[in-house]
């Protein structure tokens, strides 16, 4: 039998590690990614890896076309702050791709004024954290999945299967913290895959991002305060 | 179509071919980026480099995908709770006095921001130079959305992005 990590897509043989998967300890963490034994399901046999997204019909609707004038999708619609504040930062990500570094310092001083602008959280804190992203995971991540999916937008359920597994590892290490506290990340550093998100924690990052596969260098270190 | 060409530097190893062919002296530069302006699209040095580190991006890019209008309403659902964790995690790293609660914290506020923005791009704001971008752009221009918006940098980025539609 063979157990697959929902995260990093780990194949935990059975035959090889000659030891059954009930018998490892739940201390046992994926060695890949570091998510834990419960978030490992049965391998089922089938053509490639286990990819949680089924294949759309390949239907396109429209001419494709977003730049002719009045489809009105997403513009129109009130935005937050924070919305806005991530549309900017991204957009800026985008001139810096194209090596349009003035044009990226222009939007990343948009989305500074809107970030200044995000509301605070009232009850901000690791147990509020833990119910957003349980939230996410039930609720946000199948719905926007489902409707991608029937609309054989590819690009979204990208974004959905990425998504997912980075909020999947956030989820985890929330509610390792709520439980354990801050013990488990004394001696050991903590690391962000700048493409997305995923989040590491250990000596060195892996050598390929468990769910995005860029390398190793394109994770950053979270340095702790600075003091003084 | 014109082109102009853009350098890699992960993959540049300094072999110079570049420098040889370039007509026009746009890849000599102190910061190794590809002078614009100068660069013709040719594209005699990304045929040159031994190391496959330039490539030729066009100048004009095509029109975004367009996006499903439910697709985007749900995206958009998923990306404000993001940025509420992004904002939840910044508050308590401002609070605690605890190293390893700071930098999990940083890690998940850095960590939500990129999945919102990933969000945000496939929710059509993908490009600088689309519809969307624009036309948000000029909205920001005539009805600034509050006090002390930076006004000029909206003048400045209409000015430099190119919108051909």
């Amino acid at each position: 039998m063979k157990y697959v990590c929902s995260v990093c897509g780990y194949v935990y043989d059975e035959e090889k590690e000659n030891k059954l998967f009930s018998d490892l300890p739940d201390t046992w963490a994926c060695p890949w990614c570091k998510a834990p034994k419960a978030l490992f399901g049965p391998k089922e046999d089938g053509p490639g890896e286990a990819v949680a997204v089924e294949r759309p019909e390949a239907v396109q609707s429209g001419s494709g076309e977003e730049d002719a004038l009045g489809t009105g999708a997403a513009g129109d619609r009130m935005a937050s702050a924070g919305e806005l504040s991530v549309m900017c930062s991204n957009l800026a990500r985008g001139c810096e791709k194209q090596y349009r570094p003035e044009e990226e310092a222009l939007f990343r001083q948009l989305a500074e004024y809107f970030a200044a602008r995000i509301p605070d959280e009232e009850d901000a804190g690791m147990e509020q954290l833990a119910s957003m992203t349980a939230q996410d995971l039930a609720e946000g991540y199948p719905a926007l999945s489902a409707e991608a999916s029937a609309k054989a937008d590819r690009g979204t359920l990208r974004i959905c299967t990425w998504g997912e597994k980075v909020t999947r590892i956030q989820d985890v290490l929330i509610n390792r913290y709520i439980k354990e506290g801050s013990a488990f990340l004394k001696d050991t550093d903590v690391w962000v895959c700048s493409v997305c998100g995923f989040i590491y924690t250990g000596d060195t990052p892996p050598e390929l991002c468990p769910v995005c596969k860029v390398p190793d260098w394109k994770f950053e270190k979270m340095e702790g305060r600075v003091s003084g | 179509m014109k082109e102009f060409a853009v350098r890699n530097l992960r993959l540049c190893t300094k072999d110079c071919l570049c420098l040889y062919v370039c007509p026009v002296g746009a890849t000599d530069t102190e910061n190794s980026i590809i002078d614009v302006e100068k660069c013709t699209g040719c594209g005699v040095c990304a045929r040159a480099c031994p190391s496959g580190a330039i490539t030729m991006m066009p100048v004009e890019l095509p029109p975004q995908q367009k996006k499903d209008d439910a697709v985007v309403r749900l995206a958009e659902t998923l990306l404000r709770g993001k940025v509420r964790q992004e904002k939840a995690a910044l508050q308590i790293m401002e609070e605690t006095g605890d190293d390893g609660l700071y930098r999990l914290c940083k890690a998940l506020a850095r960590s939500s921001r990129l999945v919102a923005e990933d969000i945000s791009r496939e929710a059509g704001y993908m490009l600088p130079q689309s519809g969307n971008t624009h036309r948000k752009l000029e909205k920001w221009r005539q009805d600034p959305p509050g006090d002390g918006f930076p006004a000029e940098a909206v003048e400045r980025l209409l000015e430099m992005i190119p919108y051909p539609y």
